[in-house]
């Protein structure tokens, strides 16, 4: 197997944004390929798109041929699409990871895009009411927010976390999303704005859920030992790690418990050959506060029903125990599925080349994990990345 | 150069909510091999598959046992009360076809070893607690489908 590394990335400003789908992945693409001299999009030998939901959200299928067309890509290796719901991304940099290392490809793309804004907001909703099982788990009105409010009231049953706890990773990754340019949200957001939002489905408050986000982003894979022909400061792909256990409520391993996670976490630090305490950052899927504070328990930085006393003592900022979600996170960044990981991808490579602003640039990092959840955090997928060659 | 018409077309703006968006599955024996679990329903049973080989109890009601591949399967009952593990209740964004709905219940029910989501009516949020017995209730579709919701036991 070959070692990997992305050699350059570019994305569209994240949001309820003016564009279309094609749009999307136009600006995508141009910032992209802008952004590294000597690829041109004729160069692309795979091309996988993480897209969740085109076929809903833009009564679109067949959408990998269309970010070629619109891009001007022609593969001569590989081409699909890559659908794991908000995972859709992660699972297109793995195969193009994949791709590359193994031989298949010598120049591979992996692209993400999503448009969630709808003229019918309802309709968007009804989308995501279909990715738990949509006859039995679905059609009860189990979409994302009722299903994690579940999960946080048993969290907080079983283990004391407190709203104000749950808040507390809100008010940090919107106060780094102030300072990413393509952020969705560039306010501050507080605890207490947090505690009073609106109620979505009990203990979820608004500022406890990430947004509805319209956004696309590409990163360009190639074997780590040709990365010097395309830039300085490639961003080295070290390890990786996925896995699923059930779909629907009955047959998840448990609610409280990310077993998924915690397997995806030993298989990265194994492939990766790292340990837990050598990640700086981790930006990680918080897509509603909960999951953030049980991301801290399944990757070990704190005890099983400690994440809420973690972001208590300040241990996930900049500066703690890690720097969870630098970014921003999708709390802050937006969560525009099939882009996601793509976006924390772009960020790590930011972060190591010193190009992030000062306020949220994690010094001297060198390990860094993206992680995804998807469906009822039944899956659970995470990429680790360094900045020198391992 | 020869004028450009341009011309008015009609299409139909209201549609009516496609099969595909209807979260109810398609329960008779035309459209799935499991359609006596909703012939039960109609009962007031509440059933599910049983593996005969295994003895795995399955859920959702299946034609196969992933365990073991055996399709002796059985049909079992789950009884009609369970206790409720977790809830919530939806307040927005709900999806097409629960709008008038709101604001509902929702609930994570325990029933004879399994854990099934369900719909939990006659009820408000700050009035359930964990733990609390609940008894099953069955729902008519117009079309005359049916399906299971929980209630607060009295």
């Amino acid at each position: 197997m070959r070692k990997v590394a992305i050699v350059a990335g570019g994305a569209t400003k994240c949001g309820r944004r003016e564009a279309s789908w094609r749009d999307l992945v136009q600006e995508a693409g141009k910032s992209m390929f802008d952004s590294v001299d000597n690829i041109s999009p004729r160069d692309i030998e795979a091309l996988l798109v993480g897209a969740a939901q085109p076929e809903r959200f833009t009564f679109q299928v067949h959408v990998a041929p269309m970010v070629a067309e619109y891009l001007g890509i022609t593969p001569t290796k590989v081409i699909a699409t890559t659908e794991l719901m908000c995972a859709s991304g992660q699972a297109a940099i793995r195969y193009a990871w994949a791709c590359v290392a193994s031989g298949m490809a010598d120049i591979a793309l992996a692209f993400g895009v999503e448009k969630m804004y709808m003229r019918d907001m309802a309709e968007a909703q009804t989308n995501m009411t279909c990715v738990l099982d949509r006859e039995w788990d679905g059609v009860n009105g189990l979409s994302a927010p009722p299903f994690f409010a579940m999960t946080a009231q048993r969290h907080m049953f079983e283990y004391g976390t407190t709203k104000e706890q749950m808040a507390m990773v809100s008010a940090k990754n919107h106060h780094y999303s102030t300072m990413n340019p393509i952020a969705q949200f560039q306010k501050e957001v507080t605890v207490e704005k947090v505690l009073s939002s609106p109620m979505v489905s009990p203990p979820l408050n608004l500022f406890d859920c990430s947004g509805i986000t319209d956004g696309a982003a590409g990163v360009i894979l190639v074997p780590a030992e040709d990365a010097s022909k395309y830039t300085d400061t490639p961003l080295h792909l070290i390890g990786s790690g996925q896995a699923n256990i059930g779909n629907v409520v009955n047959n998840l391993a448990s609610i409280t418990e990310w077993v998924p996670l915690k397997l995806a976490v030993e298989e990265t630090l194994r492939t990766a050959k790292i340990t837990r305490d050598d990640i700086d950052i981790a930006e990680l899927h918080d897509c509603f506060t909960i999951s953030e504070i049980m991301e801290y328990e399944a990757f070990g930085w704190c005890e099983k029903g400690g994440g809420g006393a973690f972001i208590e003592e300040g241990e996930p900022y900049i500066g703690g125990k890690v720097a969870a979600n630098p970014r921003g996170g999708l709390l802050g960044c937006g969560h525009p599925l099939g882009a996601t990981a793509i976006l924390q991808a772009i960020d790590v490579m930011q972060q190591f080349r010193g190009e992030v602003p000062k306020g949220r640039l994690v010094k001297d990092a060198e390990i860094a994990v993206t992680q995804n959840l998807s469906g009822a955090a039944n899956v659970h997928s995470i990429m680790a990345y360094s900045r020198s060659p391992k | 150069m020869k004028k450009v018409k341009s011309e008015r077309v009609k299409r139909t703006e209201e549609i009516k909510l496609p099969q595909m968006l209807d979260f109810y599955p398609l329960e008779d024996e035309k459209n799935t091999r499991i359609s006596l679990f909703f012939e039960n329903l109609k009962e007031h049973r509440l059933t599910t598959t049983k593996c005969n080989s295994c003895g795995k109890l399955l859920w959702p009601p299946r034609i196969i046992c992933p365990d073991c591949m055996s399709d002796e399967l059985e049909w079992i009952d789950l009884g009609s009360e369970g206790e409720l593990y977790a809830f919530t209740e939806m307040r927005l964004g709900a999806p097409l076809g629960f709008a008038e709905d709101v604001p509902f219940c929702i609930g994570i029910v325990k029933i004879s070893g399994l854990s099934i989501s369900a719909r939990i009516d006659n009820a408000k949020y700050e009035e359930l607690k964990i733990g609390a017995k609940v008894q099953l209730k069955i729902v008519e579709l117009e079309d005359g489908r049916v399906f299971y919701r929980f209630v607060p036991s009295k």
